[in-house]
């Protein structure tokens, strides 16, 4: 489904990825974990088409066509979608003017019709309260004012509504509390199936408890550096990532 | 020692013009001599280049090519199946073609009590003293070029009278209409009275039904009484060919709350000028606009406000979004004598640029001579965040389709306070349409129309 091979990239003259290769298949759940700073946010922008790097080899394949000189918009329709480490705030611009803009994208491209309006607010109304994102919520510009958890929700909730085959999930753990991050995590479960595949990048052992990964890598220094199942990310838990670094560096 | 410079040729157009009309223009011999005044002061100083300073970023000298013969009377058929230019019938349309008030295809029913509405020129012929006297100007506005030369040749407009308490709910629009070919030149005053506690909701359209070099000069001076409350919203919508001139001139009384809108959406070359007083304390003013420039559009705001009360409040805030090589200027200037203590005023300009050649001028200025004064201005430009981009991308939308979102977005804090629904709804449609325009040219691969 996605396939990195040997993917470097620098941003102005510094290389931040290093010779990366990661490959997922459908129904997978990666999980990837590392230091600060080991290009993890790097690695995610790349895949959703941020023009800020330079990709001076490699390549990255979606369901075996390269998407390295799509648009991000045209990667999303292709099915990627990335849940930011930052969600953005945009004043002025509707959250539901927004989602209904982004929903008719996906389904222009597949070649739907554009959904009637009270067909989209019964879909929006489903996923938000699966999230508890409130009508309130959905009134306001796009995260203008949302805290930092309800912006990984608000992620996580435009992720059930365009149901992508590759989901990206950058520290989406961050900033949540106990109860909201099951919450996520349920609404992440949901989304699971044989041919969807997600991407989880994150710090801590707590989110995979709630969603099981079926491999876990070290990023560090722009390369995977270790690949194993979900007992890896136990002993990362356990004894950090001073073997891993040392190896990048080696 | 510098030569006196050679008349150009609107200069030349403009001094065979006025002696050939003054005696055939509506008014008595006071009018006239009104006009002579007006004139006399075009005559010695021509028209203003980029070294006078209220001109700085429009130079009339050299970017009037010509100032075309003044409009005959429209073609009524065509002005009556033109499409209305605020959707909706919810406005009493009063109409001037061509310069001309036409009360037949005015909407002049059930008039509200307290609301009249008569022509200027049957008033300037009648020589009424009370129209006579709100043609009176001070001096610095008087001698504006724009307005002087609205004084030498208007030929109508509208005089509006809200009587003291009546509450006008239904907003009157006064459509303006150029219409025909060769090209011709209109010049209209409106004169706006509302009462004491009165209220009034102004709007004007500015139109062209043709894709010539109309040039149209409009100005509405709007007394605005104690605890009086007026909403003005102007749209400014001529094609491209057209020169455009605003001028609205209030006076602002006690208590009252007055706010005004310009859209300038139209124009090869547009003037909009807003010259403003507070004359009584404790009154709140709005003065707000957008600008939309594309191709090689050029387009000036100013604005001059003068807080010459205590305890006033105003708020200034005007947006522009400039595409292609157009040029947009905003000169805004705030005067606070030293008795207006309790002054509030806060001015702020936003240009939003979405090419690389497109180019924007802000002129913003505070003269504060009063000590316990709450004043700030700011200006801004830039280009659409490219942070924002992605994000919309990111999630499927196309380019253009983002852009025309931000853009939406970045004009919406100024849209979004104009108070009255219709109007504001009929304003978003046309930026729509506009940036609909752009997106599909944009997806056509071509510069934008
Ligand atoms: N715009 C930029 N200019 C220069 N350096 C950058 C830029 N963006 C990222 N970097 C650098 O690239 C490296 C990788 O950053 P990245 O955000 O990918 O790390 P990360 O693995 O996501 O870290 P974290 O766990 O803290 O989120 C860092 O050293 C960072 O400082
Ligand atoms: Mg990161």
């Amino acid at each position: 489904m996605l396939e990195i091979k040997n993917l470097h990239a620098k941003i102005g003259d510094r290389e931040i990825l290093k010779g990366l290769d990661l490959t997922v298949r459908p129904g997978e759940v990666h999980a990837i974990m590392g230091p600060n700073g080991a290009g993890k946010s790097t690695l995610s922008y790349i895949l959703a088409g941020k023009d800020d790097y330079e990709v001076t080899e490699g390549e990255v394949l979606l369901n075996g066509e390269s998407i390295l000189d799509l648009e991000p918009n045209e990667r999303s329709v292709a099915g990627l979608f990335l849940a930011f480490q930052y969600p953005i705030e945009i004043p002025g611009v509707a959250t539901m003017t927004f989602l209904k803009a982004a929903l008719n994208a996906h389904r222009k491209a597949r070649g739907e019709a554009e959904l009637t309006t009270p067909e989209f607010m019964k879909r929006v109304k489903t996923v938000a309260e699966k999230l508890n994102i409130s009508s309130e919520m959905l009134k306001r510009p796009v995260n203008v004012g949302f805290s930092g958890g309800e912006k990984k929700r608000a992620e996580i909730m435009q992720m059930a509504l365009l149901q992508p085959s590759i989901c990206i999930l950058d520290e989406t753990d961050s900033g949540l509390d106990i109860d909201a991050l099951k919450v996520v995590a349920e609404g992440v479960n949901a989304l699971r199936s044989p041919d969807r595949a997600f991407v989880v990048i994150t710090h801590y052992q707590r989110l995979l408890d709630h969603i099981v990964p079926d491999i876990v890598h070290v990023l560090s220094d722009g390369r995977i550096v270790r690949t194993g199942g979900p007992e890896l990310a136990l002993d990362l838990e356990k004894n950090g990532y001073a073997a891993y670094v040392a190896d990048a560096a080696a | 020692m510098a030569a006196t410079p050679a008349r150009t040729p609107a200069e030349q157009a403009l001094a065979a013009r006025y002696p050939a009309e003054r005696t055939s223009l509506p008014g008595t011999a006071d009018v006239i001599a009104i006009r002579d005044a007006a004139f006399g002061g075009i005559e010695k100083t021509g028209l203003p280049h980029r070294r006078v300073e209220d001109w700085k970023y429009t130079d009339l000298r050299a970017r009037l090519k010509t100032f075309p013969p003044a409009a005959g009377p429209a073609d009524v058929a065509r002005v009556l199946i033109a499409r209305p230019a605020m959707e909706g019938d919810k406005a009493r349309r009063l109409v001037v073609a061509n310069g001309r008030y036409r009360p037949e295809l005015s909407d002049l029913e059930n008039l509200e009590d307290g609301l009249a509405v008569f022509s200027l020129a049957k008033a300037l012929e009648a020589g009424d003293a009370a129209v006579l006297a709100a043609l009176k100007l001070d001096e610095a506005t008087a001698a504006n070029t724009a307005v002087a030369l609205n004084t030498a040749f208007m030929t109508d407009g509208l005089v509006i009278t809200v009587a003291d308490g009546a509450v006008v709910e239904r907003p009157v629009e006064i459509v303006h209409i150029a219409e025909g070919e060769p090209a011709a030149s209109t010049a209209v005053r409106h004169l706006v009275t509302v009462g004491r506690g009165a209220k009034l909701t102004l709007i004007e359209t500015v139109e062209s039904l043709d894709t010539v070099a109309h040039h149209s000069n409009i100005m509405t001076v709007i007394e605005a009484g104690e605890e009086a409350d007026v909403d003005h919203i102007r749209l400014q919508l001529e094609p491209d060919e057209a020169v455009s001139m605003t001028t609205l001139v209030a006076r602002i009384g006690r208590q009252a709350t007055f706010d005004t809108f310009n859209a300038a959406l139209g124009a090869g070359l547009a003037r909009a000028q807003v010259f403003a007083e507070f004359v009584g304390r404790d009154a709140e003013a709005g003065f707000r606009g957008i600008t939309m420039l594309s191709g090689r559009r050029h387009a000036d705001t100013t604005l001059s406000l003068i807080h010459g009360a205590e305890n006033c409040r105003s708020r200034e805030l005007y947006k522009a979004v400039i595409d292609d090589e157009a040029r947009s200027a905003f000169a805004g200037r705030i005067a606070v004598p030293a008795f207006a203590q309790k002054t509030d005023a806060r001015m702020m300009t936003a240009s939003l640029l979405l090419s690389e050649e497109a180019e924007a001028y802000a002129k913003p200025e505070l003269e504060i001579f009063a000590d316990d004064v709450q004043c700030g201005h700011g200006a801004t430009c830039g280009a659409i965040n490219e942070d924002l981009l992605f994000y919309l991308l990111s999630r499927g939308i196309a380019k253009a389709e983002a852009e025309s979102m931000l853009i939406l977005a970045f004009l919406g804090e100024a849209i979004d306070e104009i108070q009255d629904q219709a109007v504001h709804d009929a304003l978003i449609h046309r930026v729509e349409a506009w940036l609909k325009t752009r997106a599909s040219a944009r997806k056509a691969g071509e510069p934008a129309a």
